[in-house]
């Protein structure tokens, strides 16, 4: 078969197994990253994306039932795993009980297009491993403090996206929230820093476009 | 193998940075602190003695080294595999033994590790249930660890295990850990002496920790995942 014959091939027989984009979304305990995988996951359904979701509870399983009984997805497409330690060790030191419950998840469902994977509430210096995630997100809060991007932890700084959350607290919290994104992007030089209040769903849309655009390719 | 080599391997093996799971699963241990079985460092290091001398002595030991001895022989391997899934009663202990079992088996997979790419198209295809103990035991043989040796990883595992999910619910310090972890050599060196059971005869007594990992199914505080 020459080169054009090749590349016009269909996608189908290509040899590399073919898996669902897995995003991860991590952040501080009490940021708004479950209240963030609500107001995503009906976005993307309406956007006809195949999705299913992973949660790291630490002690229950209480955000992947919070998922399951939201109605916003078939409670099956949401897996829960324990952690038994501090969650970013689940999400990078040995993230392998997520990769196996992501490939269920692939097996499961043929045709699936992204798995998004909430981390338990960490702290500043948790961050995902690249073999378990293509892409990850980082929320912080204004109530967490507005100083947070500037002290320039890991989090913050290694991540995909950033996105600061609870941006209608700002004024009730003595979080002066022009300086905090002015920081934010000049600790992250060009990536990007999105904001949110996950209670309305505002800045959400943003969210999903750039997941569509960086991660899915818009498929 | 040269001898540098194999002590390089065998803390690569050895070593809880080794990806596999493990750390989420504390075999029955959250249970008995939530119910106040396990109180202080004494009561682990009882718990993991009674592991070692009523399980891994007869079950798990047996199983590494019945799948060590039978190398590339991935028929063979599957009748062990399924033996010990088949004799291990708590739900929580034999999901997890192939849970740790299935993510150790695709770390060796892709580190290239012989023989365990294609045992695990068996675990995938649904052929194998793909048991710790038996993973433990292809992967010392493909690396050529020795029999003893791939043995001695499993009960280290084991120990291990529980000493850190003991750290980090609190019931004891981490000098405490490796106390524990130090008097355990003696027991293990101890039951490696006899002779295995063969695979057709794995067994294992430890009733409260079994009923300890059925009553964990269903209980709210879940840190770990047995």
């Amino acid at each position: 078969m020459n080169d054009i014959a090749a590349g016009l091939r269909p996608a189908v027989q290509s040899s590399r197994p073919k898996t669902a984009a897995r995003v991860g979304i991590g952040g501080p305990v009490g940021s708004g990253k479950t209240a963030l995988l609500e107001q995503l996951i009906p976005r993307f359904l309406r956007r006809g994306t195949d999705l299913a979701v992973i949660t790291n509870d630490i002690a229950t399983k209480e955000d992947a039932e919070r998922v399951r009984r939201s109605g916003l997805i078939a409670p099956e497409r949401v897996l829960a795993v324990e952690t038994g330690a501090c969650p970013h060790s689940a999400i990078r030191e040995d993230p392998t009980l997520n990769m196996q419950s992501a490939d269920e998840l692939d097996r499961r469902y043929p045709g699936l297009e992204l798995i998004l994977i909430e981390s338990g509430g960490d702290n500043l210096a948790s961050s995902f491993s690249l073999d378990l995630v293509d892409h990850w997100l980082f929320v912080i809060d204004v109530a967490g403090g507005d100083d947070i991007p500037r002290k320039r932890g890991l989090g913050v700084m290694s991540c995909d996206l950033l996105v600061i959350n609870k941006t209608d607290l700002a004024p009730y919290v003595r979080c002066d929230l022009p300086r905090m994104v002015r920081e934010a992007n000049e600790v992250r030089g060009a990536r990007p820093v999105l904001l949110t209040n996950c209670q309305t769903g505002e800045g959400v849309d943003a969210i999903v476009d750039h997941i569509a655009r960086e991660v899915l390719f818009d498929r | 193998m040269a001898e540098i080599d194999h002590a390089f391997a065998l803390l690569q093996l050895g070593d809880s940075f080794f990806p596999s799971g493990a750390a989420s699963f504390s075999w029955g241990l959250e249970t008995l602190r939530a119910e106040g079985h396990i109180r202080r460092a004494a009561d682990v290091e009882a718990f993991i003695a009674g592991q070692l001398r009523m399980r891994w002595a007869s079950f798990d030991r047996a199983a590494v080294i019945a799948a060590y001895r039978v190398g590339t022989d991935l028929d063979a391997l599957a009748e062990i595999d399924r033996h010990a899934d088949a004799a291990t009663l708590a739900r929580e202990a034999r999901e997890g033994g192939r849970r740790i079992g299935g993510a150790l088996l695709k770390v060796h997979a892709e580190m290239g590790t012989a023989g365990a790419a294609a045992y695990r198209e068996r675990v995938v295809a649904g052929e194998a249930p793909g048991q710790l103990v038996c993973i433990q035991g292809l992967a010392g043989a493909a690396l050529g660890l020795g029999e003893v040796t791939t043995a001695a990883l499993s009960a280290y595992g084991l120990a291990v295990g529980i000493v850190g999910a003991a750290l980090r619910m609190g019931v004891l310090g981490h000098v405490d850990g490796q106390k524990i972890l130090t008097r355990q050599r003696d027991i293990v060196a101890e039951l490696a002496q006899a002779e295995p059971p063969s695979p057709d005869r794995l067994h294992a007594y430890t009733p409260m920790a079994e009923i300890a990992m059925m009553r964990h199914e269903t209980g709210s505080g879940r840190l770990f995942a047995s």
